[in-house]
């Protein structure tokens, strides 16, 4: 049974919706990423698990409990903050101190607990600091003991790591998957870093325009986007419109396209794929699948080179880490490897 | 630095400077050192007098206590207005701009028309007798509660304003993550806002118990002879009485209590917030 459950959530502000009928289910212990561009609703979603913001409507289910109604401070629920939202009056402990001190812990206990995430975090030497004495990183390490001392039910993460520079975000992110691994928490993870969630999480959901389209581990959606959303997303850069006619997939110059396994219904299919799985060669040359085409620009990418070409069915990207470089005018032949095409059932509206 | 830059810092602080030793601390210091010497010898004889005077004791005191009295009304009346408008206010241009409009018009005005509402038939005082609260109707001017009730009419804006300016650069995820960390509204105010907000308190509080302690309309017009404060001696001293020592060893003495005052206040807000400046 999952261990958090959104019901049809409607939210926003006023007349403007960000969540309609929004469903979301997270299982025990799993480390789950709401990923998506700014004004997707991931961050909304947060929020509303926190209890920062209520729903218009529908319901928000823990642990087979209904918590819709239950206000933020009786959630228990750990929230690390972009912004880190350290207590700038207080000293470091004092900070982690401060949701024991709110459950009454005993002073022995506090200190003990503590000590223990400080450590954790590796943070040691560093109680008696104020925040504004701290580099960014130290303080989203702190700002993440504090959230973990109270032994959360469910860890929220609200882009923890994009104010840190590359290196350091890095790091912390292998840190925090580190520190999840060893408690064992459960954890909602917001970003917009597609790397930065692949790398750390056990399930992502991509967020477009208020609903997920797609929620799987990151190996799945790598390979297998079941959207043309998801499928930019992921770096397919090329997109073909297919026909099926008479059990063959046709191509809009009326060439057919061959791949290892059709998908079973449907007759109007886009096939999805990336510029590194098409190959390049001299015109003439016999490749699987084969489009001929003339290149229009060259783009130096350090491992690769970048062509993008002009054929029968419009512009394709490719790239090639060949030694051979094609200059700007050059009749070439582009190899589309069957196995590397990913299918698309083109609905209606998109 | 070049040599140029060394010396503009000078220049441009220099005609601000020139003005007020010119025309501030050289005649206040020539009038306060004056009452340092009695018979052309250095003496605190003149203080001596003045505090051993039982009218000027009561006076003091009666300035010092509606001072600080207004000062904590104002505080208690200022900051949960201005917590409204920082954090919920919807229109806060709106509220501002209400909070601040009794500073359009001058003290004077504003005592006449609490003349008029504190007054015997004032609108106050109808209440009272019609709603059978009280037979006939009480006193309300001339006293200290009318002076209190000025003060804190005069000053209230000063403290909204400075409140504000502080609440305003509290960052609202504070408090949502101490509500996270399970601290309910009551709590995370006086665990985070409140001592956050004292920076603007400590501000608010010496602006508005300097005020009290100077003004000198709101005293005249809305007291009485036997409800005397250390501005109106000033006045009755220099003007009524020329007798210009006294009248500047009364100001003397008022400069000392606000500055021993704001420096109390100041020592109470590192107390609550150690990083408050």
């Amino acid at each position: 049974m999952a261990l958090l459950e959104l019901q049809g959530i409607t939210a926003g502000y006023d007349k403007n919706m960000i969540l309609r009928d929004f469903h979301l289910s997270v299982s025990r212990g799993d480390f789950v990423s709401l990923l998506g561009s700014s004004g997707c609703g991931k961050t909304t979603t947060l929020r509303l698990i926190a209890g920062f913001n209520a729903p218009v409507s529908g319901s928000i289910l823990f642990d087979g409990r209904d918590i819709t109604n239950v206000p933020l401070h009786r959630r228990n629920f750990g929230f690390v903050f972009q912004s880190y939202a350290l207590f700038p009056h207080m000293t470091v402990f004092d900070n982690v101190a401060f949701g024991l001190k709110m459950r009454k812990t005993d002073r022995r206990e506090t200190e003990k607990r503590v000590m223990e995430m400080l450590e954790l975090v590796d943070l040691k030497g560093f109680e008696r600091r104020y925040p504004r004495e701290m580099s960014g990183g130290q303080r989203q390490r702190v700002a993440l003991a504090r959230a973990m001392v109270i032994r959360p039910e469910l860890m929220l993460f609200d882009e923890p790591l994009s104010n840190l520079d590359a290196k350091l975000r890095v790091k912390m992110r292998v840190e925090i998957r580190r520190i999840q691994q060893e408690l064992g928490f459960t954890a909602i993870y917001v970003t917009h870093d597609q790397e930065e969630c692949f790398a750390i999480s056990d399930q992502v959901a991509i967020m477009n325009g208020g609903v997920i389209e797609q929620m799987d581990t990151p190996a799945h959606i790598y390979t297998r986007p079941r959207t043309e959303f998801i499928a930019r997303f992921v770096g397919f850069e090329n997109f073909l419109n297919l026909q099926r006619r008479g059990g063959v997939l046709l191509l809009e110059n009326g060439q057919p396209l061959s791949v290892p396994e059709a998908p079973g219904t449907g007759d109007t299919f886009k096939a999805c794929i990336r510029p590194e799985d098409i190959q390049i060669a001299p015109e003439g040359e016999s490749l699987e699948n084969p489009l001929q085409g003339e290149v229009m620009v060259t783009t130096f990418l350090g491992r690769n080179v970048q062509y993008n070409v002009s054929t029968p069915l419009g512009e394709i990207v490719c790239s090639s880490a060949q030694e051979h470089v094609y200059s700007i005018g050059s009749r070439v032949t582009l190899g589309l490897s069957g196995n590397k095409i990913i299918l698309i059932e083109a609905r209606p509206n998109s | 630095m070049t040599h140029k830059a060394k010396w503009a810092w000078l220049i441009l602080i220099l005609p601000g400077t020139l003005f007020i030793t010119v025309f501030m601390l050289i005649p206040l210091f020539s009038i306060l050192a004056g009452t340092f010497f009695e018979a052309e010898r250095f003496s605190f004889s003149n203080y001596v007098t003045l505090f051993q005077s039982t009218y000027f004791q009561q006076v003091f005191s009666r300035s010092v206590r509606l001072s600080l009295l207004s000062t904590l009304l104002c505080a208690l009346l200022g900051f949960p207005a201005a917590y409204y408008i920082s954090r919920y206010s919807r229109h806060k241009g709106l509220m501002m701009a209400l909070a601040v409009f009794p500073l359009f018009t001058s003290p004077v005005i504003r005592s006449f028309s609490w003349m008029v509402i504190l007054g015997r038939k004032g609108i106050v005082n109808q209440f009272l007798v019609s709603s059978g609260l009280f037979a006939r109707p009480q006193s309300l001017l001339y006293n200290e509660f009318s002076m209190t009730v000025g003060f804190v009419q005069l000053f209230l804006p000063q403290m909204i304003l400075s409140l504000l300016g502080v609440m305003d650069s509290i960052p609202k995820d504070l408090t949502e993550a101490a509500g996270s960390l399970g601290a309910s509204r009551l709590v995370a105010f006086l665990r985070i806002v409140f001592p956050l907000s004292v920076s603007g308190l400590v501000t608010g509080a010496v602006l508005v118990f300097t005020g009290c302690m100077t003004a000198y309309t709101t005293p005249q017009l809305l007291g009485a002879t036997d409800t005397q404060v250390l501005s109106t001696m000033v006045y009755q001293y220099a003007m009524s009485l020329r007798d210009w020592v006294q009248a500047s060893a009364v100001a003397m003495v008022m400069i000392v209590v606000t500055m021993v005052v704001s420096g109390i206040f100041n020592r109470l807000s590192r107390r609550i917030n150690p990083l408050a400046a």
